[in-house]
């Protein structure tokens, strides 16, 4: 068989489907029996509010963010170190820097899923994905506890 | 990983062009997607100059046009001719519809481009493979059921509200325009159920008759086989019945994060 490649809007160039070539005859298992599969996996719908949860939260924070610096007399370092240095300032920060990080990592992980076909690659991109949001997170938070506690110059 | 190509026995080459007959006074040109397997060779897209004296007004007229006329080879399905049966589903000039409700005038003035519906194993020309469309229907249980036994002298009544929530759902004609124009289906169709299925699934969700209402949210609830929608929309924006099988997919998600707390 062939793939149709209907000139849909916005349609990418049409995939073979994975595995339907490389099977052909040798794949008789019924068509039901595929789609069921494993089952259900009884996930997603946690992954899917805290994504809509995150994406809220960020609209006040990042709002909060940009006006604030945008208030600030000036961006100078001496002005931006003691901005940073106010409690509710790094309270903010970092709540900011966590729920953008969560929210990217549910979001990558998305595309992952959708795009990253096999199961070996998809485990290790999903893995090395996690622990680079993991690392942003935790430098993030420590580069600003630095300098709200005043480690930093 | 990524493939970026199609495979080499899907890319498309130059076909025949049948050029209208002199004298001919009403010519549209249609250019459609031809397959045959037993050919051998690749697809390619043919060229029909048809005069449209005598032919009726939709696409799917001028297809059998075609077929009786120009090339008698030409391959698609089609049955009821009015928009109820879902088989003549197919690319129109780049949007999935029914051939037998798209009048030509609509379709403005250029040619007419005819595909199969995107990213399904071709049979042949126009005729896609749905085996798996169809599966993924029958996995979500599209019948009632029902612990409680039906009343023994009369059927299982519901109230007009009741019925007024699944007769739009329930008017899904499965012709597949929907879940083929998803682009999330053309990556993940063999885990992600797809707009048609879902709604399906919902159709039954929702009937006050139905037991199964908890079992049925339970076997949705997948990364793949529901939370591959990403609200695209393309299903609705294509629906030939104007259906919405993106609310149904929104709906079928709130009742499962409103079970958790």
């Amino acid at each position: 068989m062939t793939k149709s490649s209907g000139a849909n809007r916005d349609a990418a160039e049409p995939r073979p489907r994975r595995g339907e070539a490389q099977e052909g005859a040798s794949n008789l298992r019924n068509p039901l029996a595929r789609v069921l599969g494993q089952g259900s996996a009884k996930e997603g719908v946690h992954h899917w509010w805290v994504q809509r949860l995150t994406s809220v939260a960020l609209v006040p924070l990042t709002v909060w963010f940009v006006v604030s610096l945008l208030s600030l007399p000036s961006l100078d370092h001496a002005t931006v170190v003691a901005w940073m240095g106010q409690l509710w300032t790094a309270v903010f920060l970092i709540l900011l820097v966590l729920t953008a990080a969560w929210h990217s990592q549910l979001g990558v992980r998305v595309v992952v899923e959708d795009y990253v076909h096999g199961s070996g690659a998809k485990a290790l991109t999903l893995a090395l994905v996690t622990f680079f949001h993991v690392v942003v997170a935790v430098a993030g938070v420590l580069a600003i506890l630095k300098v709200a506690l005043g480690g930093a110059v | 990983m990524a493939q970026f190509r199609l495979p080499a026995n899907s890319r498309i080459r130059k076909g025949t062009i049948h050029r209208a007959p002199a004298g001919a006074r009403k010519v549209r040109t249609f250019r459609i997607y031809r397959f045959d397997p037993t050919s051998g060779e690749n697809p390619r897209v043919d060229t029909f100059e048809l005069d449209l004296a005598g032919c009726g007004p939709m696409v799917l007229d001028a297809l059998i046009q075609i077929k009786g006329t120009l090339d008698s080879s030409l391959t698609f399905r089609r049955s009821c001719r009015e928009g109820i049966c879902g088989s003549c589903a197919m690319n129109i000039d780049g949007i999935n519809r029914l051939a037998c409700t798209t009048a030509m005038e609509d379709l403005g003035g250029g040619d007419v481009r005819i595909y199969p519906l995107p990213h399904m194993p071709v049979i042949k020309d126009l005729v896609p493979d749905l085996t798996n469309f169809y599966a993924q229907y029958a996995s979500v249980k599209p019948w009632l059921v029902a612990e409680t036994p039906p009343p023994p002298d009369r059927e299982r009544l519901q109230s007009k509200p009741e019925q007024e929530k699944i007769d739009r759902p329930a008017a899904c004609i499965l012709c597949a325009c929907c879940s083929t124009a998803c682009p999330s289906y053309w990556w993940n169709s063999d885990r992600f159920l797809g707009p048609a299925a879902l709604l399906a699934a919902y159709r039954w969700i929702i009937d006050s008759r139905d037991e199964a209402t908890g079992e049925r949210l339970d076997a949705l609830e997948d990364p793949f086989r529901l939370y591959r929608c990403h609200t695209i929309m393309n299903c609705t924006d294509v629906c030939p019945k104007d259906l919405n099988p993106a609310k149904a997919i929104a709906e079928i998600k709130r009742m499962l994060v409103e079970r958790q707390s």
